[in-house]
């Protein structure tokens, strides 16, 4: 019983971040845009939230100065590949590469191993424990005592569904990633519907990264997205860009990952093989959904999906 | 068309632009290196010192294991009269070359990067080779050997620690502040799992190498020790395969150890150390930090730090080669021990504040039983278990820690 709520929240803790990058990567994925630069969008959250939050104690607006950095590396991005037409892998991979190197040398620059909110935040404050519900036998462990960021995920996997199906914007998001001459064509402002994508995956990703640094942790180390971005990006990938579809696969991957971290404490000496359980689910997944999506496609190459 | 191949033009030169700051962030380190090092190279003749130190990836203010070598050199320079150089390198051969080229005759480097000195990289001789009259120091490893087991090269040490005599130490205090958690702690502050569901301790480790293992081996042979003292059954969990990054995958481990009844987790995994420290506060437990003293990051919830105390060996050595007996220890493997001081736990006053009045007397006591212990480790009464030279730990000596995922 223990172990099971342990595994339950576990998973809701793993899947958190990515789930919230997952939608946020989705809406690009729509019009087209390849965003592998999630990760490093997470990581700048994760560190501009952390440092802005130790610099002025308090992780509000610490949060918000990440959000509007994570922002600003959305623009440069989006300008990068839309205005000026660079290769959008290029560019996304050198994103991660800036953000990575930026947060390593600013810790550098401040002499310290890493950033500790230590005196700012208890993430034990930020725990929201919902009366009766978290009495509940396993549904509480899923429900109740997350922070803030996890209820805002729900309710965001929902809202980008929302928008990416009845909403017109959601509607030329779909019509630019199809086909975007036709888009052009309606009169549809491409670029301008592919940097609206681009930056709230931006926005939404900066989140995920201060769900893991400041709310759940207090603390930022160097890296500490650690491929999260990625796993976002496969997420959307076998969910073909659908929101409830890609989510599932989230979770999917969260919770191979909080099965991996709560089995091996009883597996005895084999406990070390456990923690490639949620790279070998995510290799099953990916190419059962590439396989299955293979079938009954007769051209090659064009549109997405 | 051609405002458009204009645009692209100015595409790729953004996209430059882009990665040239992430390339230039990256070397910072090799850029603070260049500075120093490129100044010695112009003017070989005006050395200003003859010891030179090649600092970790951590860098001089890491309040550990590269700041305590400094002030061993800081040491040096008082007591001996010779000058020192600091060095901050991403880029470790190109640093031991051109400092051994500006004519410093003793080069220490504390980063875990031995390839280009003894073995020699990309068609190079080995650099131990190219300045056979500057000695080098390396430490937490010796690569400086043949197959047959006799030294490479005769300019090189290598300075080890016995890390798995701290680590014992650890162990004990381990199980010690476990036994008596309310009487030291109170109540309060702390939710200490109780009873026989709460003997057991935790090691998470970033691989599983001889150089982690030495730790975790160590820290449950301390635990062994005063369990069978106190005739207690205690668990040890392992982990050995946490990464260095990940902190919150990290967290989330350590949080297993923690719900299954683990009071302290003692942790060599770098930044995943950090993940563990912290959810060590969150379930108001406590953690066991590693290299440097880090006790104060989390007043209360980091139990102690085993560290390498790097001044010792740094202070020895410069003074054999003050002494002109440099040569007699080349090509040898130094290693120092609790006795030495060269590593230790810390001396605990950050825990020692959270003990309450009452508790007092029981703390007394265990530091005495500490001292106790740690004075049969230097007379050789007790004999732990070393992994990094590859000794062989059998479990079955641990009578009273059984460790189910090892």
């Amino acid at each position: 019983m223990n172990m099971l709520n342990s595994i339950l929240y576990d998973t809701i803790y793993y899947s958190t971040p990515i789930v919230l990058c997952t939608i946020g990567g989705l809406l690009s994925y729509n019009a087209n845009v390849v965003n592998i630069g999630l990760e490093g969008m997470m990581l700048m959250g994760a560190f501009s939230s952390a440092l802005f939050s130790l610099l002025t104690g308090n992780i509000f607006l610490g949060i918000l100065i990440g959000v509007v950095l994570t922002f600003l590396l959305g623009l440069i991005f989006s300008f990068l590949s839309i205005n000026l037409k660079s290769n959008f892998i290029i560019t996304g991979f050198g994103v991660n590469i800036l953000v990575a190197a930026l947060s390593e040398f600013v810790l550098q620059y401040m002499q310290v191993a890493n950033i500790n909110l230590n005196s700012v935040v208890n993430v034990n404050h930020l725990k929201i424990h919902i009366p009766l519900v978290e009495n509940i036998p396993i549904l509480g462990k899923l429900l109740s005592g997350h922070p803030f960021m996890t209820y805002f995920t729900i309710a965001m996997v929902f809202v980008v569904n929302l928008i990416l199906y009845h909403t017109r914007f959601g509607l030329y998001v779909r019509v630019v990633g199809e086909n975007e001459d036709s888009a052009r064509s309606v009169g549809i402002n491409v670029n301008r519907v592919r940097y609206a994508a681009i930056l709230i995956g931006a926005v939404l990703s900066a989140l995920a990264g201060a769900n893991l640094s400041v709310e759940r942790m207090a603390l930022f180390t160097n890296n500490m997205t650690a491929g999260r971005g990625f796993i976002a990006l496969a997420a959307f990938y076998c969910g073909k860009g659908k929101p409830l579809n890609s989510v599932l696969y989230a979770v999917i991957f969260g919770l191979a990952q909080a099965l991996a971290t709560n089995l091996s404490l009883n597996a005895g000496a084999a406990s070390g093989l456990f923690g490639a359980v949620p790279y070998v689910v995510m290799v099953i997944v990916l190419a059962a959904v590439s396989v299955t999506k293979q079938r009954g496609k007769l051209t090659r190459g064009t549109g997405i999906g | 068309m051609f405002g458009s191949h204009k645009k692209k033009l100015v595409a790729l030169f953004l996209s430059a632009l882009m990665i040239v700051p992430a390339a230039a962030f990256s070397g910072c380190g090799s850029k603070g290196q260049a500075a120093s090092s490129g100044s010695a190279q112009s003017a070989p003749q005006k050395v200003t010192g003859k010891i030179a130190l090649i600092c970790s990836a951590a860098g001089p203010n890491d309040n550990g294991y590269n700041q305590s070598a400094i002030d061993g050199l800081k040491e040096v320079k008082k007591d001996l009269g010779i000058d020192y150089k600091v060095v901050q390198s991403t880029d470790i051969p190109g640093s031991l070359t051109s400092l051994a080229q500006a004519g410093y005759k003793l080069i220490f480097s504390l980063e875990y990067n031995f390839d280009a000195l003894v073995k020699g990289v990309g068609g190079q001789k080995a650099i131990a080779d190219q300045f056979p009259d500057t000695t080098f120091v390396v430490f937490n490893d010796n690569p400086n050997l043949k197959a047959d087991g006799t030294p490479l090269h005769k300019n090189v040490i290598s300075v080890m620690f016995n890390v798995n005599e701290s680590s014992f130490l650890a162990g004990a205090l381990s199980v010690m502040v476990n036994e008596n958690a309310t009487t030291l702690f109170g109540t309060s502050d702390y939710s200490f799992t109780a009873g026989d569901a709460g003997r057991k301790i935790g090691f998470i480790g970033g691989t599983k190498s001889n150089g982690i293992t030495v730790f975790g081996y160590g820290y449950a042979s301390g635990a062994n020790y005063e369990a069978k003292k106190l005739n207690k059954q205690y668990t040890c969990y392992t982990y050995y395969d946490a990464g260095f990054t990940d902190s919150a995958a990290g967290a989330t481990k350590a949080n297993t150890f923690f719900s299954s009844g683990a009071n302290v987790i003692f942790s060599s995994a770098g930044s995943v150390g950090d993940g563990v420290d912290s959810k060590a506060k969150e379930v108001k437990k406590m953690s066991i930090e590693v290299d440097a003293n880090k006790d104060a990051a989390y007043p209360g919830h980091i139990l102690t730090s085993v560290i390498k105390n790097t001044k010792v060996p740094v202070y020895t050595i410069a003074k054999y080669y003050n002494d002109g007996k440099i040569a007699d220890y080349g090509g040898k493997e130094l290693t120092y021990d609790l006795k030495s001081g060269a590593t230790s736990i810390t001396d605990l006053t950050e825990i020692g504040s959270k003990v309450v009045d009452s508790g007092k007397d029981e703390w007394t006591k265990i530091k005495a039983e500490l001292k106790d212990i740690s004075d049969k480790i230097g007379s050789g009464t007790i004999k732990v278990v070393n992994a990094q030279n590859g000794e062989k730990f059998d479990k079955s000596t641990l009578t009273n820690v059984t460790m189910p995922n090892d």
